[in-house]
C-alpha cells in the first residue's frame, strides 16, 4: 500500500514541476508539441527508473563504504550515463523524434528531477522497491505536466494574443496557473 | 586513505558505465552520410551556436544537405574553415 502512497504523493501531491519546481527547462522547451512532449516525458521516466535503481545500489556501495559525501558526484555519472543511453536508442528509432527534442535530450543529464529523486530516496532510505515507485511516480508526473501544458499550449497558438504575451511570457502565466490548481491536492496524503 | 578508497570507487564506477556505453554505442549505432563527420572534423567544434544551429554537429548537417551555405562559421573564418567545407563537399559530391 505504501508503495502507491509513494506513486501518487510524488504524482500528483508533490508534483515534482508544479509543486517542488524541479526541472522547468525542459518543461517550458519541449511542451510546445503534444507528440515531442510525450517522446521527452517517457525518455525521462526511463531515465528515471532505471537511475534510481542503479543509485540505490550505487548508495549501498557507499554507505559501506563510508563515502557518503561522494553521492552527488557518483549520482551524475549513473545519471549521464543513462541519459547517453536513451540517446542512442532514440537515434536509432526514432530520428524525427531525435531532431525535434535536439538539445533537451542531453539536458536531461543535468534535469534536477532526476538528481532531485535520486539524492531524496538516499535520504528518505526507501527500500529499493519504493524508491521504483517513487522514480515512477516522478516521471510519471513530469510527463502529465508536459501533456497538460503541451495541450494548452498547441491550443493556444491558435488564438491572437497581445503582442508582449506571445511565445514564453504567457507560458509562464500558464504555468503558474496550473501550479495553484495542483495546489488543491495539498495534503491528500499524508505519508 | 579515504582519498584512495574515492579514487577506486570512482575508478570502478567509471570503467564499468564506460563499457556499459561502449557496448550499447557499438550495438545502436546508426549509419550516417560520412560528409557530416568530415564537415565536423573541420569545424573549429566550439560548439558557439553563431551559425543560428545548436551546434557543430547540427550545421555540418544542415551544410551536407545544402541547407545553408558553408560561410556561415563565424569562429573558423579566420583559419578558412568556409574554403576547406567547399573542398570537402566538391570531392566528396555524390554521383
Amino acid at each position: 500500500m505504501r508503495v502507491f502512497l509513494i506513486l501518487f504523493s510524488a504524482l500528483l501531491i508533490n508534483n515534482y514541476v508544479f509543486i517542488r519546481f524541479l526541472g522547468i527547462c525542459p518543461f517550458l522547451g519541449v511542451s510546445k508539441k503534444l507528440d515531442t512532449a510525450v517522446g521527452m516525458g517517457f525518455a525521462a521516466t526511463f531515465v528515471l527508473v532505471m537511475s534510481s535503481v542503479i543509485t540505490w545500489f550505487v548508495n549501498k556501495l557507499l554507505v559501506v563504504a563510508g563515502l557518503e559525501f561522494l553521492r552527488t558526484v557518483s549520482f551524475i555519472l549513473v545519471i549521464a550515463t543513462f541519459v547517453q543511453f536513451v540517446e542512442f536508442v532514440i537515434r536509432k528509432n526514432s530520428p524525427s523524434l531525435y531532431e525535434a527534442l535536439g538539445i533537451y535530450l542531453p539536458l536531461i543529464t543535468t534535469n534536477c528531477i532526476i538528481l532531485g529523486v535520486a539524492i531524496l530516496n538516499a535520504q528518505a532510505k526507501y527500500s529499493l522497491l519504493e524508491a521504483i515507485f517513487h522514480a515512477l511516480g516522478a516521471g510519471l508526473g513530469f510527463l502529465l505536466a508536459l501533456v497538460i501544458f503541451a495541450g494548452i499550449r498547441e491550443r493556444l497558438e491558435l488564438y491572437e494574443l497581445p503582442k508582449p504575451f506571445e511565445g514564453l511570457p504567457i507560458a509562464l502565466i500558464l504555468a503558474s496557473i496550473i501550479s495553484m490548481a495542483f495546489m488543491g491536492f495539498q495534503g491528500l496524503i499524508k505519508l | 586513505m579515504l582519498i584512495a578508497y574515492s579514487a577506486l570507487l570512482m575508478a570502478i564506477l567509471g570503467f564499468a558505465f564506460g563499457t556499459f556505453l561502449a557496448y550499447s554505442a557499438k550495438k545502436f549505432e546508426v549509419k550516417e552520410d560520412p560528409r557530416v563527420e568530415m564537415v565536423k572534423a573541420a569545424l573549429p567544434g566550439v560548439n558557439c551556436g553563431a551559425c543560428g544551429y545548436a551546434g557543430c554537429e547540427a550545421f555540418a548537417k544542415a551544410v551536407v544537405a545544402g541547407k545553408v551555405t558553408p560561410d556561415m562559421c563565424t569562429p573558423g573564418r579566420a583559419s578558412g574553415v568556409a574554403e576547406k567545407i567547399k573542398e570537402i563537399l566538391k570531392q566528396n559530391a555524390p554521383s
